[in-house]
């Protein structure tokens, strides 16, 4: 947004004493490289700048969005919407917009579209490839970057202003024979933490250990290893359920349960801005200051996320936190310390069209994806068919027995529109009693 | 507009391009949304222009896309695809190419019934304020919605072949539900369920007959929750087509997108159990089961002149009598199948990529009713309305949950279910089905959600189903 744009949306803010308006501005742009194969399928490189606008009346309410605005189009649509607010009906659980003005410095970051050039990245994909082809292993997958800005005024005296460049680089090697899958992956504001060298030993190693024999396992309740990745997919889902609108919905299974332990003691969950290596993030979308927030401490549920209309609405403490940056804390036992303890059981690597069927019960159905694992006297022997699960989260966090003495960043693209790229730290834990329902029979 | 298209595709009439094409969409949504009888959200988003431009250049696929119409934004985009094709196919080595095909030319445009962007609004929001009104008030109903989605979108299509189409579309959703609690448990039911979107302006929501469905709901919300489960480990389950439509979309649509086969949505979406030996003799089904793709039929979601890469639209048989036939191809995948493009290659807004996409896929109908079937089942199970869904990267091990099913006795419904769950493996599932009903009782379905690619793409898209009778299905599933 230019300044003349920014200071007029703040001069519109004022000229409506009698309205409140949120505008939310925002430049978008990605240079995203999907290759399969071993080569490049396309690179899409994509640009938009975009305003959305919510306005009350009272408790009349009507939003619109504009692609590619200027300030006679957000005139023009603010007229119109005056025409109809009137007629509309009310909401009377509305009270307020956002009134959090606290505002924290704009961290400096590079634009990784300029910095890391198509080219850059083709030539890291090419020396990957070369690393698994020996194996019969060929690599898929993404590599992205993205740069955007978001400006949040609003009646109250909001303006907050965030920009990012977040990069991320996602590889499954995938085996020309059988298609057992591996998956290796880097998320961050940089390259400036990606080491190549390790990366590749990495992929290298769970390429190595996916050569061996598939079998298939009996359906049942195993001791199951999950990946920092899952870990991170199941306490998003729950962190969902953990919303004061859930709440507000009667959806939520932690209604009435702040204080109460829930979980075992070897869960502590934090949405954590500050965690390093995650991909900061300064304000919510209404531009509340993002901060950390317990949510879990030692298996005991601490706080619901709680934006500003729901705040209202429940009489829940606001927060202004929806769950972008989760943090698990480590344990205190290696991931091979943690693998040699299992006599038989699974590690899971990834996990693939989770669903809730029950939300109250937070019980799920979905299953596991590039790379799951058979563990047998302490050691991983064997690729295992992908496998479904069908299990209540809060059982899976029930039923944690050790944890990881280390985390890792795990990036995830929330992949549609203009999408944004988040990451969680996430350790490996030990899970008890994890119920697999059936074989896909297939990898 | 129509001006912009074509002196951008001129540009990119350039020896080193093998193959262009330039898509421009310009689309209005509004939605409206009640919750618990008052209106939460009544928003728009009116005339969003993009512009895409694809090239092939070394046989390799470059894309920009923009919302800046300008001429010098244009011209970047122009720009950026051409480059990002040349670096590009330095990690590229089996180089595209495919045959020209013969340029199509024209336009059409859908005329809704009841245009709901020309409508009064104060009618419209009325119409559904009514409709949210009715859900509310009623013992252990905690949470009802109401939902309207209208959408509209002019698209011009233009390649280097000459190809040059532009078409007006309007699809409209409509959904009513309902959630019961006794404090414990929750239970939800909703009409018409998971696949509520059709062809057409507000005479769709009138079709739907909300004010009809509202009680029947409520009434079924409150009695689930008190209802059983089911309590065998095996049953005979017809499929309603609230929720038909979905097992049709996630066992067998997607399976048979060929970039699947290819690896294509290895990173994202998945493969497919499908291989290219098995077209022409892999038995996907029953006798019973013949499922097409058609883009032909103006009265479904997926109707379109040409795809999104200059293919007429058409009618392909995918599974004949129960054996895998065709796939659903682009103009780069058919020929390494030995296979003429299906007309399948989609792209949500101009500014995306387009991809293999389902446009009306069916299920071709039977005979007799729903009533018929019912009648011709000894005991079973008839289950509707998806509640959950989750199907695996193959496409091939499936579990879903309906909101609510009915249990058969000597071919009479003697009382409700709730949360039936059934398991299957695809092509067993499907050649369990051993009667499906005529088309009488055969409609379209269709979303604003298919989700597939990267970026994401929710695309717009219909099925047509009758209701289907499986046998000796995996029924009994518990968290």
């Amino acid at each position: 947004m230019n300044t003349t744009m920014h200071a007029e949306l703040s001069a519109l803010c004022r000229e409506h004493p009698e309205l409140k308006i949120e505008f939310h501005h925002q430049n978008w742009e990605t240079d995203f490289l999907r290759f399969f194969r071993s080569q490049v399928n396309y690179n899409v490189r994509r640009e938009s700048s975009h305003l959305t606008a919510s306005v009350y009346k009272g408790q009349r309410s009507c939003s619109f969005s504009i692609e590619d605005p200027d300030m006679a189009a957000v005139r023009e649509k603010l007229s119109e919407t005056l025409a109809i607010i009137d007629q509309l009906p009310p909401d009377p659980d509305f009270v307020d917009l956002e009134d959090d003005l606290r505002t924290v410095p704009q961290f400096e970051y590079v634009n990784n579209i300029d910095a890391v050039p198509l080219a850059t990245k083709v030539n890291i994909l090419a020396r990957l490839a070369s690393a698994v082809e020996p194996m019969g292993f060929r690599i898929y997958g993404t590599f992205i970057c993205n740069h955007s800005h978001d400006r949040v005024i609003n009646s109250n005296g909001v303006d907050k202003s965030m920009a990012h460049s977040p990069v991320m680089l996602e590889v499954k090697a995938v085996s020309d024979s059988n298609e057992v899958t591996v998956l290796q992956s880097y998320g961050g504001e940089s390259l400036d933490r990606f080491d190549e060298e390790e990366f590749t030993r990495q992929l290298v190693g769970k390429v190595q250990a996916a050569t061996r024999e598939v079998v298939d396992v009996d359906p049942g309740e195993y001791q199951v290893i999950l990946s920092p990745r899952c870990l991170a997919e199941f306490l998003q889902y729950l962190s969902w359920l953990m919303s004061a609108r859930a709440l507000d919905q009667n959806i939520s299974p932690f209604e009435g349960k702040v204080g109460k332990k829930l979980f075992s003691e070897h869960v502590t969950v934090r949405d954590n801005p500050h965690h390093p290596g995650l991909i900061r993030c300064l304000y919510n979308s209404e531009g509340h200051l993002y901060q950390s927030l317990d949510i879990i401490e030692n298996g005991v549920f601490r706080n619901f996320l709680v934006d500003n209309y729901y705040a209202h609405k429940t009489g829940l403490t606001k927060n202004g936190n929806v769950g972008m940056c989760l943090e698990f804390e480590p344990g205190d036992t290696s991931l091979d310390d943690m693998i040699a303890g299992v006599k038989r059981g699974l590690y899971v690597s990834s996990l693939h069209y989770m669903n809730f069927m029950n939300p109250r019960e937070t019980s799920v159905t979905g299953l596991t994806r590039d790379g799951t694992f058979l563990i047998k006297d302490g050691k991983l022997t064997r690729v295992v068919n992908n496998l479904r699960y069908t299990q209540r989260i809060t059982e899976v966090l029930e039923r944690i027995v050790c944890v990881e003495d280390t985390s890792v960043v795990v990036p995830f693209s929330t992949n549609y529109d203009n999408f944004a790229i988040l990451t969680a730290g996430m350790p490996h834990v030990l899970v008890d009693g994890f119920k697999i329902s059936s074989s896909t029979r297939t990898v | 507009m129509k001006k912009l298209v074509f002196d951008t595709i001129q540009r990119l009439q350039h020896p080193k391009v093998q193959f262009a094409d330039v898509r421009l969409t310009s689309t209005d949504e509004q939605v409206i949304r009640f919750e618990r009888g008052e209106l939460k959200r009544y928003g728009s988003s009116l005339d969003a222009v993009s512009l895409g431009v694809r090239v092939l250049v070394n046989g390799c696929w470059g894309f920009a896309g923009t919302n800046h119409l300008t001429r010098g934004s244009i011209d970047k985009a122009v720009q950026r695809a051409i480059t990002a094709a040349e670096h590009g196919s330095r990690f590229r080595r089996d180089k595209i190419s495919f045959a020209a095909h013969e340029p199509t030319t024209g336009s059409y445009f859908f005329r809704p019934q009841e245009d709901p962007f020309l409508m009064d609004d104060e009618a419209k929001i009325g119409y559904l304020a009514a409709i949210a009104k009715q859900l509310t008030g009623h013992d252990q109903i905690v949470q009802s919605t109401v939902l309207g989605i209208f959408y509209r979108q002019y698209k011009i299509y233009a390649n280097t072949e000459g190809a040059f189409v532009d078409s007006l579309v309007y699809d409209t959703r409509g959904e009513i539900s309902v959630l019961a609690s006794d404090g414990e448990q929750v239970f939800n039911r909703t009409w018409p369920g998971h696949m509520a979107a059709r062809r057409g302006g507000f005479e769709v929501i009138r079709d739907y007959e909300f004010e009809r469905w509202a009680g029947i709901i409520v009434k079924e919300a409150r009695d689930l929750l008190t209802a059983p489960t089911i309590t065998e480990e095996r049953a005979d389950i017809i499929i309603g087509n609230g929720h038909l439509a979905l097992q049709l979309h996630e066992s067998v649509g997607h399976a048979t997108e060929a970039d699947r086969i290819f690896g294509m949505e290895i990173s994202y979406a998945g493969k497919t159990f499908i291989k290219p030996e098995m077209l022409g003799s892999f038995r996907y089904g029953s006798d019973a089961v013949t499922i097409y793709s058609d883009s032909t039929d103006k009265a479904g979601i997926g109707y379109h002149i040409v795809d999104d890469e200059g293919i007429p639209g058409r009618r392909v048989d995918i599974v004949r009598q129960g054996i895998l036939v065709n796939q659903q191809t682009s103009r780069e995948i058919a020929p390494q199948l030995g296979l003429a493009p299906s007309s399948n290659m989609l792209a949500t807004s101009a500014d995306d990529f387009p991809l293999i996409r389902m446009s009306n896929f069916c299920l071709a109908p039977g005979s007799g009713t729903l009533d018929d079937l019912i009648a011709d089942t000894e005991r079973g199970y008839l289950l509707d309305f998806t509640k959950t869904w989750s199907i695996d990267d193959n496409r091939y091990n499936f579990q879903f949950t309906t909101e609510i099913g009915w249990k058969i006795e000597d071919g009479r419904i003697t009382g409700i279910v709730r949360e039936p769950t059934y398991f299957g493996i695809t092509p067993e599932f499907w050649g369990k089905c051993d009667r499906i009903c005529g088309p009488e009782e055969w409609s379209y379905h269709g979303t604003f959600n298919c989700g597939k690619g990267e970026p994401g793409q929710a695309m717009h898209l219909s099925h047509g189903v009758a209701p289907a009778r499986f046998r000796d299905v995996v029924v009994n599933v518990k968290a």
